[in-house]
C-alpha cells in the first residue's frame, strides 16, 4: 500500500482547469520529487492534496484512505505535513511559539518530535529562539517553516520549493536536512524547479508540465534524459 | 482649579475610558482575527445590559448582581457564537462588505428583537447597596460604581494579555490571525477558533453593556452611539491592536472630559477631529499596521466563493425609452400619494447611483456619503429661506458647494483603502453631522431648517410652479433622469472603464502608468456632487430638513439600497431604490418593527443573493449564455480525439 497515492486528479482554479489528470504515488520511506517549471502546476498538486484546493475530480488516497474534500487541518492531523513555498512563517510569534503552536502528537510515532529534536537538525533556530518570525533571514525563515511542520508529527512531508531563494551553499546544508529528516523515518514529497537538488535527495521524481506529468521514474535516468529535460524542464 | 475638582474629572475621564475600552477590545479582537469589523457589538452590549436588567429583577441581592455581572456576558457570548456559526460563518468566503452588511442586519434584527421582548422605554438598573455609595479620595466624593469601573477595565487587558500571550490558545489565535490559509494546513481548527474569538469578543461586548447598564440608562438602540464611538476608539488605535483599544479609549475619554469643559455642545465634533487628524498622519492608525488589501481570490484561493464578478449586459435603449414614457405618462392615472412615493425613490436612486460610481465602478466603500447629501441640502435650505435667489441657481450652488465638500474631504480619503476609507469617510460625515446638529446660530441645529420655499422655476421666461406634488414629480422626474443618464455616459467612458480598472487591480493599474489616485479623487468629486444634487431635491421636495439626514444611519442608505439592487450593474441601485424606498413604506404602515423585517430581508439577500436582484437576473442570463456555449462545444468535441494529457508518461514504477 502506497503512502500516498493521486488518481487522475483535475484541479481548477474558478473556472481555470489547472492540474490535468495528475496520477502519483509516494511509498513509505522515500523522497519523491515533483520536478517542473514556475506555474508547472507543482504547488497546486500540494494544495490539491493538503486540501486547500480540493480536488474537482480523481482520488487522493493517504494511507490507503481517501482524504480527498476534508478540510486542511483533517488531512494534517492524518499525519500529512505541509511546507508552504515562500517560507510563511508566523510573522507575529517568536521561533518558539511558531513551533509551539503547531505541536501535536500522532499517535503512532515512536520517537515524535520535540522542540529540542527541531533544534539538534537545525542548531540556528535554538539561537533565535526568542526573535520574531519575521526578523529572520530567507535561510532561517525556510528552517523554521520545515521544523514547524515536523512539530505536527506528519509520516509524509510536502516539501514546496525549498531552496527557492537560498545561497548556494544553505542549500547544499538543506539537502543534507532534508536526508536526515528521510532517516528519522519521515517520507518527504518534494516540488522543485532545480533538479540537480532533487538528484541529490531523492531517487525517484516526476515532472510537470502545463498542469499534466510528463515523466515519472528514476532520478538516475531522468538527468540522463535530455530529451525531457530539453523539453520540460529548460528555461 | 480645585485638587477636588481635578480628582474627579480625571476619574470621570477615566470612567469613560474603562467603558469604552471594555467594548473596544472585543470589536479589536473579532477584526484582528476574523477580519471583521463588528457592526453588531454595539447590540452586544445593549443586550448585555438588558440581560442584566432581567437578572437583577428576578434575582435580586449583592452576590445575585455579581452573578449577573458575570452571567448577563456569558449568556451574549452564547447568542454570539450561535450567530457566528448559523450566519457569518455562511459568508468568510465572500467580500468584505457583505461580511460588514451582515453585521448591519444584525443590528437591526437584534435592536428590534430587543424593543419586541422588554419594550420600547428606557429602563433603569438598580445597584446592589454596596456599590451604591461613595468614598472620599483626595478630598472629594467618588462613588464606589466608579471605582469599580475603573479596575475592572486593567484587569481585562491584563487576563487577554494573558490568554492572548501566555496560553496556547492565545498562541493559536495569533498564528490563525497572522496566516489563516497556513494555520489550516497546519492543523488548526479554524472554524473552531473563528466560533470561540467571536465569542470570546462578545462576551467582552457584553461584559461593558452589564456594567454600563446601571450608570446609563437601557433602551433598545442603546448600541448604536456606542458602536460609532469604538469604531473611532479602535480606528485611532489601530484595528486589530489590543493596545491601540487602550490608548485610543485613554485618548478619547480624557477628550470628552476635557472637551466638554471646554467646547460645550461640541465636544464629539472634538473626536471625529483628532480621528480625522490620527489617520492623517498615521493611515492605520497610532498601533495599527496596513492591511494588504487582496483580491478575492488571493484572500481565499481555491475555497468555493460564489462568483459575483462584473458582467455587463446592457439593457436595450427601447426599454430605457419606455420606462421615461412609462413614468412621464403615471400621473395621469396615479394618485398624489404615488408621484411623491415615486420622487422619493428618483432621489434615492440618483444617491444610489452616484455612490455605486465609488463602491462597484472604483471599490471604494465610502461610508460617509450623507455628508455631501447634507450639503447639497443644506446650501439649497440656507439659500432658498435666507436669500431671494431661485430654485435652480440654489440646486446648482448645492451641487458646486458638495462637490467642493467631497474635492477636500476626497483628498485625505483617497490615500487609504478597505475600510479605513470607509471609517475615514465616517469620521468626516460624523464631523459635519455633529457641527449641523449643534450650529443653532446658522443650521438651526437639531431643529433643522424649516418652511423652505418652492419658488417656482423660469425656463425661456415661462414660470413653472412645482409647488403642486405633480409639477415637483414632473421637476423632480427630470433632473434625476438626466443626472443617471450623465453618471451613466461617465460610466461606459474611457474614464469609467479606467475606474473598473482600478477596483480590478489597483497595483495593475498604477504599473501601467495610470494616476490611481487622480482618479479616484476624481470618481469621489463626481459621486460627491450627484449625491449633494440629491440632496437638494431632498430639501425643495420635503420643505424641511434636519440634520438626520447627515448621520452615519444615512450614510447606510446608499449601502443597502446598492446592496438589495446589485453593486455590478449600472442600474442595480436604481432597482434598489425603488425596493427599499416602496417596501420601506408598506412596511412602516404593515409593522411597527420595520427595522426587525429589513434586517431580515437584508439577511436574506446578504446570505441568498450575493449579486442583488440585477445581478441574481444577470447570473440567470449568464448561465443561460454558458450551457449554450458548452453544449456547443460538447458537440463539436465529440467528432474529434480527445486528447490525452498522459500520454508519454512512461510507467512510474520500475
Amino acid at each position: 500500500m502506497a503512502m500516498l497515492e493521486l488518481k487522475s486528479v483535475n484541479t481548477f482554479y474558478g473556472r481555470s482547469h489547472i492540474l490535468f489528470d495528475v496520477s502519483l504515488s509516494v511509498e513509505k520511506g522515500e523522497v519523491v520529487s515533483l520536478i517542473g517549471r514556475n506555474g508547472a502546476g507543482k504547488s497546486t498538486t500540494f494544495r490539491s492534496i493538503i486540501g486547500l484546493t480540493a480536488p474537482f475530480s480523481g482520488e487522493v488516497t493517504f494511507k490507503g484512505s481517501p482524504i480527498k474534500g476534508l478540510r486542511p487541518h483533517q488531512i494534517c492531523r492524518r499525519g500529512v505535513g505541509f511546507v508552504p513555498e515562500d517560507r510563511r512563517c508566523f510573522p507575529d510569534l517568536t521561533v518558539r511559539e511558531n513551533l509551539e503552536v503547531v505541536a501535536r502528537r500522532q499517535k503512532e510515532t515512536p520517537s515524535p518530535w520535540t522542540i529540542e529534536k527541531v533544534y539538534s537538525i537545525f542548531p540556528r533556530l535554538r539561537e533565535r529562539e526568542k526573535n520574531l518570525g519575521s526578523q529572520l533571514s530567507g535561510g532561517e525563515q525556510q528552517m523554521l517553516t520545515i521544523g514547524r511542520t515536523l512539530m505536527t508529527n506528519p509520516e509524509l512531508l510536502l516539501l514546496d520549493e525549498p531552496s527557492e531563494g537560498l545561497a548556494p551553499l544553505v542549500v547544499k546544508m538543506l539537502a543534507e536536512m532534508i536526508i536526515e529528516i528521510r532517516n528519522e523515518g519521515v517520507t518527504v514529497l518534494l516540488a522543485e524547479q532545480n533538479i540537480h537538488f532533487c538528484a541529490r535527495v531523492s531517487d525517484r521524481g516526476y515532472v510537470i508540465d502545463k498542469g499534466a506529468l510528463r515523466y515519472g521514474g528514476k532520478m538516475s535516468d531522468l538527468i540522463s534524459n535530455e530529451e525531457i529535460k530539453e523539453k520540460y524542464l529548460a528555461v | 482649579m480645585h485638587l477636588s475638582f481635578l480628582t474627579i474629572q480625571i476619574l470621570s475621564a477615566l470612567r469613560e475610558a474603562a467603558f469604552l475600552f471594555l467594548i473596544s477590545s472585543g470589536l479589536t479582537l473579532i477584526f484582528g482575527v476574523l477580519n471583521i469589523l463588528n457592526f453588531a457589538h454595539g447590540s452586544l452590549y445593549m443586550l448585555g445590559a438588558y440581560f442584566i436588567f432581567w437578572l437583577t429583577i428576578h434575582f435580586a441581592g449583592p452576590t445575585a448582581f455579581f452573578f449577573a455581572l458575570i452571567a448577563a456576558p456569558l449568556g451574549v457570548g452564547l447568542i454570539a457564537m450561535l450567530i457566528e456559526m448559523g450566519l457569518l460563518r455562511r459568508i468568510y468566503v465572500q467580500e468584505e462588505i457583505y461580511q460588514l452588511l451582515l453585521t448591519y442586519s444584525l443590528v437591526l434584527i437584534l435592536d428590534d428583537l430587543a424593543k419586541i421582548v422588554f419594550g420600547a422605554d428606557y429602563k433603569s438598573i438598580s445597584k446592589p447597596a454596596c456599590l451604591s455609595g461613595a468614598v472620599h479620595f483626595l478630598g472629594s466624593t467618588v462613588p464606589v460604581y466608579t471605582i469599580l469601573v475603573v479596575t475592572a477595565a486593567p484587569v481585562i487587558a491584563v487576563l487577554m494579555w494573558l490568554l492572548l500571550y501566555r496560553t496556547r490558545f492565545g498562541k493559536v489565535v495569533r498564528a490563525t490571525s497572522s496566516d489563516r490559509e497556513i494555520a489550516d494546513a497546519l492543523g488548526i481548527n479554524m472554524t473552531r477558533i473563528f466560533t470561540l474569538v467571536f465569542g470570546i469578543g462578545a462576551v467582552l461586548g457584553g461584559f461593558a453593556g452589564a456594567l454600563a447598564g446601571p450608570v446609563r440608562t437601557v433602551f433598545p438602540t442603546a448600541g448604536d452611539e456606542v458602536i460609532i464611538q469604538s469604531f473611532v476608539v479602535v480606528v485611532i488605535g489601530g484595528l486589530g491592536s489590543l493596545w491601540g483599544a487602550a490608548v485610543g479609549s485613554l485618548l478619547i475619554g480624557a477628550l470628552e472630559t476635557v472637551g466638554i469643559i471646554l467646547f460645550p455642545n461640541f465636544e464629539m465634533a472634538l473626536i471625529y477631529l483628532l480621528m480625522v487628524a490620527v489617520l492623517i498622519v498615521r493611515p492605520w492608525g497610532l498601533f495599527g499596521k496596513p492591511i494588504k488589501t487582496r483580491s478575492l481570490s488571493e484572500k481565499n484561493p481555491g475555497m468555493d466563493a460564489r462568483e459575483i464578478s462584473p458582467v455587463h449586459y446592457s439593457t436595450h435603449p427601447a426599454l430605457r425609452y419606455a420606462l421615461l414614457v412609462g413614468l412621464l405618462l403615471l400621473p395621469l392615472f396615479a394618485g398624489r400619494y404615488y408621484q411623491y412615493l415615486l420622487s422619493e425613490v428618483f432621489i434615492a436612486a440618483l444617491m444610489a447611483v452616484s455612490f455605486n460610481l465609488l463602491l462597484g465602478t472604483t471599490g471604494l466603500l465610502s461610508f460617509g456619503q450623507a455628508a455631501f447629501y447634507g450639503v447639497g441640502a443644506y446650501t439649497v435650505a440656507l439659500f432658498l429661506t435666507k436669500t431671494g435667489m431661485g430654485t435652480l441657481p440654489a440646486l446648482a450652488l448645492g451641487v458646486l458647494a458638495s462637490a467642493i465638500a467631497a474635492a477636500v474631504i476626497g483628498i485625505f480619503c483617497i490615500r487609504l483603502t478597505g475600510v479605513h476609507f470607509a471609517m475615514l469617510t465616517l469620521a468626516f460625515g460624523q464631523l459635519l453631522y455633529t457641527v449641523a446638529f449643534k450650529w443653532y446660530g446658522f443650521t438651526g441645529g437639531d431643529n433643522g431648517i424649516q418652511g423652505i420655499p418652492a419658488k417656482p422655476i423660469f425656463l425661456g421666461g415661462h414660470p413653472i410652479d412645482i409647488w403642486s406634488i405633480k409639477g415637483m414629480y414632473y421637476f423632480i422626474l427630470v433632473i434625476v433622469w438626466v443626472s443617471v443618464a450623465l453618471l451613466r455616459r461617465v460610466r461606459c467612458s474611457p474614464f469609467g472603464a479606467t475606474l473598473k480598472a482600478i477596483r480590478e487591480n489597483g497595483q495593475r493599474a498604477a504599473y501601467l502608468g495610470l494616476n490611481v489616485k487622480m482618479h479616484q479623487l476624481a470618481a469621489f468629486v463626481i459621486a460627491g456632487a450627484f449625491t449633494g444634487l440629491a440632496g437638494g431635491l431632498y430639501a425643495v421636495m420635503s420643505r424641511s430638513i434636519t440634520p438626520d439626514i447627515i448621520n452615519w444611519t444615512m450614510s447606510a442608505e446608499p449601502v443597502l439600497i446598492t446592496i438589495i439592487g446589485g453593486i455590478y450593474s449600472f442600474a442595480g441601485p436604481a432597482v434598489g431604490a425603488a425596493v427599499f424606498v416602496i417596501l420601506n413604506e408598506y412596511i412602516v404602515a404593515w409593522t411597527e418593527n420595520w427595522s426587525l423585517v429589513l434586517g431580515l430581508v437584508l439577511l436574506g439577500l446578504v446570505l441568498l443573493l450575493p449579486g442583488g436582484i440585477v445581478g441574481a437576473f444577470n447570473g440567470q442570463a449568464r448561465e443561460l449564455l454558458v450551457k449554450i456555449r458548452w453544449i456547443k462545444h460538447w458537440a463539436f468535441s465529440k467528432s474529434t480525439e480527445s486528447k490525452k494529457p498522459l500520454e508519454d508518461l512512461e510507467p512510474s514504477r520500475t
